[in-house]
């Protein structure tokens, strides 16, 4: 056989039973010379083969199997024995080789050993915590410098052999112990604890602690490390914040939070009574003298209000900008009242400026048990807003009746706008009687709504200030529906009267607003009678003389007969007087007295009309007094149903006969 | 069954066979351990034909290498690398081309500790010790080593790689993780145990593969098919791997070969 076909048989036999990493070409360009060589140095062809990587399990006897029919057995047996040493010797290179690796890789691995070691050992020595590992039996094997320092030691070395127990608090070893234990058990894997270390000196520090296990190979714990943080001072800033979190920073009293946090803890207790103080006029004192002196006066009243307390061990708080409360175990509630003033009332002097003090309380004495801190605050505050309606340096014990009272109209209150945007308040009029001619003078425009009456639609709508947008409203409609009646009834039409509630009286834009209406609506400025409410006159508001000079009448609504509204009277230009009050009788003693103001009421050449009044009776009384107008005799109606009356009837209603 | 073998050092557990050491023997090298004899040879009771498997297998890896250097690729990526044995693909590659970089990853101690060693006066090539299931890391790697140009196409290589890398690891993923690394005109090598060929055998091996420390996750065609998303394979598409560009007629039994082979191009 010619050697190159040699070579191919011997290239396919042999890359069957080894992978060689070349090209059969060049295998078997490799094969053809070592075909040449092969009877002068079996040797180095046994070497070749090797190094191709001919090492099959099968290479030998393949390459056997294809040269026997060219090659002798002798050069066949030196190729054989050559193989097997050359193969002998790759063995061992290669395991040479894998050994260094795994040297190498053991280097590597230890080396990472030591670098973690190193790095632990920094961590350890470093470290902010303290760190201390300690047997199964609580002694210490390694500790730290930081923990040493934390217990008031030299050095972490100082803890060696030591019993971390001895640095725990007595009181927490059996809790501490327990710990411990279940991580050895096994049935924690860690735990964290906020406990008290006796430093060697006696003193308690407070630690965050985390404890784990360590565990052998088998996975057996061994040892405990123990992680502690000192946050003693972490404990006084935090005491410090929640010291800041429940006082007042001006005076250093409890704050409202703290106040009620201490109601609540109380109220399971002894009966208590409740104080809530506001300070009389401290906003004129704010605004006059400035803030700084405002603030001086609340530290001096926390001082006294404060010595008081502790006489009475009573607490006390600020709860407000120049609002004080005192919970005191259920006392005589007039004595305290009076020690409260007399702590306040003595001679005051800041910055040179002798200021009066006094303050307005109210009183919550003795509540149920089941009444909530903050229900009794907000009794307090109601309480005390009554007795502020009282003036100056009053108190008022909270009455839960009118408080329920009180409750039930915010309700409605709140319920107001939805009420008004959804067209449910609505105008009507009622007419106003002479009790002279018992002809009809006019209609006053009033809202209803409800069952409630004009007088309390106005307060509610007051107290939700929407009583200057309703009260506009009712303004420009009453007058658009006035006018329209004048243009179909001419004179037959109702003199329009429309009563202002107390806010719309003092606005300012009141005038403007009348004006307005009266020119969009066209309605002749005679045929519109103004009621102001009358504390908008006493008040010193020039209202009704703006309305006067502008040719509009007024009348004053709510007239009681008191010596300050009877004055204003002399200086007001006013057609006439409202009030509301019980008919006077004419066997009764009142009929005389009332006889006698509406005399001078007439004296200033105001008339007397009285609201309310809703018996034929009663309008008599009235007439007798003195009275020229009722309101009340007959019922409120519709526009429409006003519209109907004057349609049917050409004059106008029958009055009272 | 940790016959020691008294020349290596303590540290290193030898008791516990290899994948890669389990390759090198039954491709005849003697870069392996009792243990990892002791599986091979239960191995070759489950599958004979496992010798021409690992052969064919190597070659396979050869030819796609030489496939990809024709295709101009000039830096490979070679995922699980195991330890160097009988045609790397740094001197296959180096070997058509000197100018040719090879990053090789394994995460096994001796695996990487053995390619230092053959790699360290090579500058153009380096091994990497890191999870080839976590790309991330690898590429984060691969880049830091300077080797590879990710703005230019590379020859990603998973050479009996993906085998035992099981279902929940998310295979598709993780190739999709080096696809989107690398730029379009990559290939992608991948070889694969199959139980498309061979059922009874390739049981008979995750058997004894299931005790190891390596644990095998044969796939079907569509399965192989499957990690190939973003690229399109070459002719002939995914075959048992004598069958895969063979250099001359070939002579093995493609249904006795175990291992599916395919090369994708990245779209």
């Amino acid at each position: 056989m010619e050697l190159p076909e040699l070579a191919a048989r011997w290239m396919h036999a042999l890359t069957s039973t080894a992978y060689i990493p070349l090209s059969h070409a060049e295998i078997e360009q490799a094969l053809l010379d070592s075909l040449r060589e092969l009877r002068e140095s079996p040797e180095s062809v046994a070497h070749r083969l090797v190094s191709l990587h001919a090492t099959g399990p099968d290479s030998l006897h393949a390459t056997i199997e294809v040269l026997s029919p060219t090659f002798e057995l002798p050069v066949l047996a030196r190729l054989s024995s050559a193989y097997a040493q050359a193969m002998r010797m790759d063995a061992f290179d290669q395991q040479e080789q894998i050994k260094v690796a795994i040297v190498r890789a053991k280097q590597r691995v230890e080396r990472t050993l030591k670098v973690s070691q190193a790095r632990f050992q920094e961590v350890f020595a470093s470290a902010a915590l303290g760190i201390v590992i300690t047997d199964l039996t609580g002694r210490c094997v390694e500790a730290n410098d930081t923990l040493a320092e934390i217990v008031g030691l030299g050095s972490g070395f100082d803890l060696t052999n030591r019993d971390l127990r001895d640095f725990y608090h007595p009181e927490d070893l059996a809790a501490l112990g327990s710990s411990y234990r279940k991580l050895s058990e096994g049935h924690l894997e860690r735990f964290r604890d906020q406990r008290k270390l006796i430093r060697a000196d006696g003193e308690p520090v407070w630690v965050h602690l985390v404890v784990s296990v360590l565990r052998d190979a088998d996975g057996r714990p061994t040892h405990h490390v123990t992680m502690v943080e000192d946050i003693s001072e972490l404990h006084l800033l935090q005491r410090n914040l929640d010291h800041q979190l429940l006082h007042d920073s001006l005076t250093g009293l409890s704050n409202r939070q703290h106040f009620i946090s201490q109601v609540e803890r109380q109220l399971d207790g002894k009966p208590i009574t409740l104080y809530h103080l506001g300070l009389d006029a401290f906003s004129v004192v704010n605004n006059g003298l400035g803030h700084e002196t405002g603030d001086k006066l609340l530290k001096i009243v926390a001082n006294r209000l404060g010595r008081l307390a502790a006489e009475k061990k009573a607490v006390l708080a600020r709860i407000g900008g120049d609002e004080f409360a005192l919970m005191t175990v259920a006392d005589n509630v007039t004595s305290t009242v009076e020690e409260i003033q007399d702590a306040l009332n003595e001679p005051t002097f800041v910055d040179d400026h002798g200021i009066a003090l006094s303050a307005s309380i109210g009183v919550v004495d003795r509540p149920p048990a089941f009444a909530t801190a903050a229900e009794l605050m907000r009794c307090a505050n109601a309480a005390l807003r009554q007795a502020k309606a009282r003036g100056k340096r009053q108190w008022a014990l909270h009455d839960p009746h009118d408080d329920a009272r009180r409750r039930g109209k915010y309700a409605l209150a709140a319920s107001m706008p939805g009420a008004w945007e959804h067209g449910e308040i609505e105008i009507v009029y009622a007419p106003v009687h002479d009790l002279e001619t018992r002809e009809v003078l006019g209609a006053v425009a009033r809202l209803h709504w409800d069952d409630l009456s004009h007088n309390d639609t106005m307060a509610l709508a007051d107290s939700t200030g929407l009583s200057l947008p309703i009260g506009r409203w009712l303004l420009r409609e009453a007058c658009a529906q006035a006018a329209r009646w004048v243009e179909e009834f001419g004179d037959g039409a109702p003199t329009l009267h429309v009563a202002l509630g107390a806010l719309q009286s003092r606005d300012e834009d009141l005038v403007a607003d009348v004006k307005r209406a009266l020119d969009e609506t066209g309605l002749p400025p005679e045929r519109l009678r103004i009621a102001l409410d009358i504390s908008s006159v006493l008040a010193g508001d020039d209202n009704a003389l703006v309305l006067h000079d502008s040719g509009i009448v007024t009348a004053l609504d709510g007239f009681r007969g008191g010596h300050d509204e009877l004055a204003v009277l002399t200086e007001v230009p006013v057609r006439s007087v409202i009030t509301r009050a019980p008919a006077p009788s004419p066997d009764s003693p009142l009929h005389q007295a009332m006889r006698a103001l509406i005399a001078t009421v007439h004296g200033f050449g105001v008339r007397f009309g009285v609201d309310e009044v809703h018996t034929l009776t009663d309008a008599e009384h009235w007439r007798q007094a003195g009275a020229d107008g009722v309101i009340g005799l007959l019922p409120a109606l519709s526009a429409a149903e006003v519209t109907e009356l004057l349609t049917t009837v050409a004059s106008p209603p029958p009055g009272a006969s | 069954m940790a016959e020691r073998v008294n020349w290596v050092p303590e540290g290193i557990d030898t008791g516990r066979p290899s994948a890669a050491r389990l390759y090198d023997y039954l491709l005849g090298g003697g870069h392996n351990f009792a243990a990892d004899r002791a599986l091979a040879e239960k191995f070759l009771q489950a599958q004979p034909n496992a010798r021409a498997i690992a052969r064919l297998n190597r070659a396979f890896l050869r030819r796609a290498v030489l496939f990809m250097i024709d295709s101009g690729i000039r830096q490979f990526l070679d995922l699980g690398s195991g330890i160097p044995t009988v045609g790397n693909v740094h001197e296959i590659a180096q070997k058509a081309d000197p100018e040719a970089h090879v990053v090789y990853v394994d995460f096994e101690e001796v695996a990487v500790a053995h390619s230092q060693l053959i790699l360290e006066h090579d500058p153009r090539a380096t091994i990497i010790q890191e999870d080839m299931t976590r790309p991330e890391a690898v590429l984060q790697a691969a880049r830091h080593s300077g080797l590879i140009d990710f703005s230019q196409p590379v020859g990603v290589l998973t050479a009996g790689v993906f085998h035992f890398v099981p279902p929940q690891a998310d295979p598709n993923a993780i190739v999709a993780a080096y696809r989107d690394a690398v730029p379009s005109g990559s290939y992608l090598a991948v070889s694969q145990f199959t139980h498309d060929l061979q059922p009874e055998e390739m049981a008979g091996i995750v058997e004894v593969m299931k005790k190891s420390q390596n644990p095998m996750y044969p796939r079907t065609r569509s399965e192989i098919e499957a990690l190939f998303a973003g690229f399109e394979l070459v002719e002939p598409g995914i075959v048992p791997t004598p069958l895969w560009r063979p250099e001359l007629t070939n002579t093995d039994d493609p249904d006795k070969a175990g291992i599916y082979a395919a090369v994708g191009k990245k779209l």
